[in-house]
Parts: structure tokens; sequence; C-alpha cells
């Protein structure tokens, strides 16, 4: 009887302690509809209230220089083989009658995203001013949110395991800097600001000019504007099978070719 | 004309979902499945499936417990799995990973209790004879009267009956994941939640195709198989498949010929993919599995097993082929993705190939604790004295 007693003790006091522990942890961690950052409304999470960044993509002045690129994977310290912004290059027609047609793509911080109401730890989120973001301390990483995006502009950031994409930069911009890409764009074709603001750029460009939009048919409502975007190259996308893009070169073909030079060798 | 458009030089975008997640679908899927075959005697009250009713409810446990390390793994960053629970509830209405999770949480637990109510008069009788395990078990109810009974099989029917539609959730769920993903047109479609239970519904058929007759042969004290069960699984797995198709074939025909643009991005994946989606999917692993449950084959029991395996298998491929084949077809980037698993760390053969180490581990655990063989022999005693 007294073992029995002694043994219910032990459990007694062990149920409690884990109870108690259990309740301290949640207690630290406290329960939000939203996240952590939201909740204490932290200017980095909240954004700039009342303004709203939309940017221009103006494809008369890209040249595919890819120095939007390369500074985007600088100021975010994007890791390598893993992109927040690119250019894709393209050729239309044959000779005589050839042009060169780019397509600077970025996420397009959608009125309406699909990837933010999947999220479901709450990380990805739009700000008040238009922009979305992830909290990389949050985020764990499921990936629905890359899946759910029509416009493949996420991707798992090898460094710190989160969900990744451009937040047009809001580090900068919230210091009254211009985001990386636009800063360094040398043809002028990458324009930002606030549509809120009738002297903007932004807002002079999409009243004097005709725009459009990538799969608007998607209804995500997208705040990146093309002038000049030629339907031609996004029906390229949904046709073209295999391709000898970068990270297929470096990665795939390299591989198939050892593969194919150790068969070599093994059969002398 | 069309013109002439070439890409020059464009990045092609990884994608979030490797292997574990077609093994994952797989797992929940055959759950549900075994779960609703194990219904049909205590729901339902088909006698013919009493004797496998058992076996199955613990073969659903079992799948459902192994199925969400899956998604554990597949988790770049698993150890903010508490991140789940307390943050982004405001996301619920709209984000059916939240649902997944809870779902997932409820199944086993449901199962669990209704196994302990099927089993409790044989862990009452093993713990008589000291069985510690088997006391725990009884959860501290030693009576095996009449009315004891009767409450236990009630008890049983209740928990069956609201596991049926939890069953069909914690699936269908996986299937309205997918559904919702508009940006995919593999996935878009509202039928994917109904295309997933039908093709659970046939890999859980095979699996226990495959299972019940090993389990009778080598660990039951019949030491025989009951061939008119297998025959019979054989045929409803056919009526399985049937249900499959007719979904596969509203889908199909829908999203390739009356779709909208992204149609095209559809029909390239299938042409890409021809040879292996229609022989391997359609031909090898449901036409001829189809045949062999419609027809006297079914009574050729190796014959009903390679049915079985060939339709487990094939939903499996089918998973695959939907969910990475999914992901590979281009959005705004061309050209497809290539995806072949690692071998090893998260999200790798190994690491499925570890899954289904844990599936057999637990196979042989409920087998050990559940007094199933002695289930069964009861049940067909039963049935052989009614004749």
């Amino acid at each position: 009887m007294e073992e029995k007693n002694s043994r219910r003790d032990f459990l007694k006091k062990g149920l409690s302690t884990t109870a108690f522990a259990m309740l301290a942890t949640s207690q630290a961690n406290a329960f939000s509809m939203k996240n952590p950052g939201r909740d204490a409304k932290n200017p980095k999470y909240i954004g700039q209230v009342g303004k709203h960044f939309v940017m221009v993509l103006d494809l008369r002045k890209c040249i595919g220089c890819q120095a939007c690129t390369s500074v985007c994977k600088v100021e975010n310290e994007v890791p390598d083989d893993q992109f927040r912004t690119f250019v894709t290059e393209t050729e239309i027609g044959e000779f005589p009658d050839v042009r060169k047609a780019f397509l600077p793509q970025l996420c397009n911080h959608c009125e309406n995203p699909a990837c933010v109401p999947v999220c479901p730890t709450g990380a990805t989120f739009k700000r008040e001013d238009g922009i979305v973001v992830v909290d990389n301390t949050v985020c764990w990483g499921c990936g629905y949110c890359i899946n759910a995006c029509p416009y493949d502009k996420r991707y798992f950031n090898k460094r710190t395991k989160t969900a990744d994409k451009c937040n047009f930069c809001a580090q900068r911009v919230d210091k009254g800097l211009l985001p990386g890409c636009v800063e360094t764009c040398i043809g002028g074709a990458r324009v930002f600001g606030d549509i809120n603001d009738k002297n903007s750029d932004v807002y002079k460009l999409l009243s004097n000019f005709s725009t459009t939009v990538l799969k608007e048919a998607e209804g995500t409502k997208p705040q990146v504007f093309y002038i000049n975007l030629d339907s031609k190259v996004e029906e390229l996308f949904s046709t073209t099978q295999s391709l000898d893009d970068i990270v297929k070169a470096e990665e795939g073909f390299q591989r198939e070719w050892m593969k194919t030079r150790e068969e070599a060798q093994s059969n002398g | 004309m069309d013109s002439v458009n070439t890409i020059i030089s464009t990045i092609t975008i990884a994608k979030p979902w490797g292997i574990d997640i077609p093994n994952y679908f797989w797992f929940t899927g055959s759950s549900a499945a075994a779960f609703i075959i194990s219904s049909f005697a205590h729901v339902f009250g088909w006698e013919k499936y009493k004797p496998i009713a058992g076996v199955s409810l613990l073969m659903a446990f079992v799948l459902l417990v192994a199925a969400p390390l899956n998604l554990i793994d597949d988790l770049r960053q698993p150890g903010r799995v508490l991140n789940f629970f307390m943050y982004g509830w405001e996301n619920f209405p709209t984000s059916p990973m939240k649902w997944g999770v809870l779902l997932l949480m409820a199944y086993p637990i449901l199962i669990f209790f209704e196994a302990q109510a099927l089993y409790r008069p044989y862990f009452v009788k093993q713990a008589k004879k000291g069985g510690l395990l088997s006391k725990l078990f009884t959860f501290g109810n030693m009576d095996v009267s009449k009315e004891a009974l009767e409450k236990d099989h009630k008890k049983g029917y209740i928990l069956g009956a609201i596991g049926i539609p939890l069953a069909l959730a914690v699936h269908g769920y996986t299937g309205y994941i997918m559904g919702a993903v508009h940006a995919n047109v593999m996935y878009h479609t509202p039928l994917m939640p109904i295309i997933f239970l039908a093709s659970a519904m046939v890999s859980g058929t095979g699996l226990l195709i495959i299972l019940i007759p090993l389990f009778q042969r080598f660990l039951s004290s019949r030491k025989k198989v009951d061939r008119d069960m297998v025959a019979t699984l054989a045929r409803l797995l056919s009526w399985f498949i049937v249900s499959d198709l007719v979904m596969r074939f509203l889908w199909l025909t829908f999203s390739l010929t009356f779709g909208n643009g992204e149609k095209y991005a559809l029909y390239s994946y299938f042409t890409l993919h021809f040879a292996d989606t229609f022989w391997i999917d359609y031909v090898l692993c449901l036409f001829i599995p189809l045949v062999i449950g419609f027809t006297k084959l079914r009574n050729i029991p190796v014959v009903v097993y390679f049915g079985g395996i060939v339709t487990a298998v094939g939903v499996w491929i089918f998973r695959w082929n939907t969910v990475i084949g999914g992901e590979t077809i281009p959005r705004t980037t061309p050209g497809y993705l290539n995806y072949t698993p690692p071998a090893f760390g998260q999200d790798s053969i190994v690491s499925v190939l570890s899954n289904w180490g844990i599936l057999f581990a637990l196979v042989c655990a409920v087998l050990l604790i559940f007094p199933w063989d002695e289930e069964m022999e009861d049940c067909y005693e039963g049935v052989e004295n009614a004749k």
C-alpha cells in the first residue's frame, strides 16, 4: 500500500510539473491570430500606413543587363543559384524580322495574394502599404505559399530554410530609399513608388500608359505593372518543355554528363 | 502563322514538395480506405466483412500514426512545429493545412478508442491470465456481462459512425489542399478531393488484399487464407477502380478539352508523360486489376495478390505524378523542372523507406498487442455457426 501511494505521488507530481512547464512555455509564446511581430505593432511589420507601393516595368527600356538580378542578390543576401528577381531573355521571330524580348520578373505584391491566406503559421502577410513579406523567424517551411504563388516567385532560402521572396527591399523603402533593383536599373525600366501619391512617377505612368499584369486570370490583382508586355512571351512559358537554362546547365546536365562519362569509363 | 519564339535564358524555380508528400498522401488515403472497409461491418453491419474488420481498423490506425511523420520530415524548420499551433489562426478558414493538422490529431485517437471498444472483451480475457498491457487497455473495465458487451458494441458503432466522415475528411483535406492551389494547373480542380478519395479506396483495398492473407497464412491460428474473402476484396477493388476511373475521366476530359488557357500546359505535360501515365498508371495498375476482380480470375489468389500489389503501387505512382508532376509544370518561367529525390537527408528516398520501416514496426506492435487473431477466429466461427 505504502509503495502504491508513493508511486501515485510520483505520478501526480510528475504530471503537475509537466503541465506547469507546458503552460509556462505557451505563456512565453502567447497564442496569436496573426504573429508576434504584427501583434506588437512593430513598424517593420505594419509598414507605411496610408501608402501603397507598386512597381511599373517599362519593357521598352529593359535591355536585359541583369543589373537588377545581381544587385538584388547582394542587397538581400540571396544564396547562390537562388533569385528574388531575374530577367527572362527571349527572341521573337526569325532573321531578318527578329527582336529580343525581356521579361523582368519579381514578386507581384498582389492585392489579393494567393500565398498569404494559405499560410498555416501566419508567417507571410501583407503590410498596410501593400508589401507582401515573410517573417523568417516564424515560417516553419511547409512550402504551401511557394506552391500557391501563380508566378513562381517564392522559394526556400537555403540559408534561412524558410520561404523567401522579393520584399520590394522594404528595409530600404522604410528608410526612404528605392528598392535595389530600381536604384540600379540603368535603362530606367523599373519605376517604384506610392500609387496614392498623385505626384509620384508610378501614378503618372499608370495614368498615361496602358499597362498590363502577368496572369490576370488568376485573380490575384498584381501590383507590378508592365508597359509593352508581349503576350507571345507568356505563351512561351506554357509550351516550352525543356530548356538549357542556367540551373539545368549547371546542375542537371553536368550530373548527366558525369554519369555518361562514368558509364563510358566503366565500359572501357 | 506562328512566329518563332525562342528562350535564351531564364531561371527554373525549385518547388517545395518532394517525395515525402506523395508518400504521405498514400498513407492517409490507404488509412481512410481501411477504416471504411472496417466500417462495412462495424457501422453498416455487413457480416461478410466482419472477420477482417478488426485488422482493417488496426491497419487504418498504424497508417495514420506513421503518415504525419512524412509531413514533419518535409518541413524545412521542423523545430518550429509549435508555431503552427500558436500563430496564424486568422488564416484558419482559408488554409486547408490548418484543418488537416487538427484532423490528423483527432482521427487516430478516435480509431484507437474504437479498437479499444472492439477488443476490450479479449483484453479482459488476457488480463485475467496476467497480461499487463492487456490490463491497461481494458481501461479498468473488467465487466464482460452481456450488457457491458452491448455497451462496447454501441460505443464501437458510434465511434465508427463519427469516424466515417472523419476518415473521408482526413484524406479529403489532402485533395482539398491541392485543389485549392489555383496556381497549379494539375492540382486546381474541385474534383481533387473526390479523386483522391476514390484512388485512396483503391490503394487501401489493394494493401489489405496483400496484408490480410499474409496475416491469415503466417500469423493467425488458422494458418490458412480465406480465399472467399480474397475474391470478395478483389471484386470490391474493381468497383473502387470503376469509381476512380470515372472521377479521373471527368477531371481529365474537362480540364484537357474544355479548360481555359491553362489546358495547354496540362496538355504539354500529358504529351511529355504519355507513355508512363497511360501504360503504367492506367493500363497496368488500373485496367488489369479491374479485369481480375470482375472475372473468374478473382478466384485465383495469386492473381488477386498481383492485382493488389499493382493497384497499391499504381496509386502511389498516381500521387507522385499528381504532386511532383504538377510541380514540374512551368508557370512564369519556361521549361519543366527536373526533380530527382535525393538519396539521403530530409525529404529523401531513405527518409521514405524509414517511414515504411516505422509502419512495419507499428504493424508488428499492434499485431502483438491487440488480440486480433482471437477476434477474427470468433468472427469466422460466428459465420460458420450461422451457416
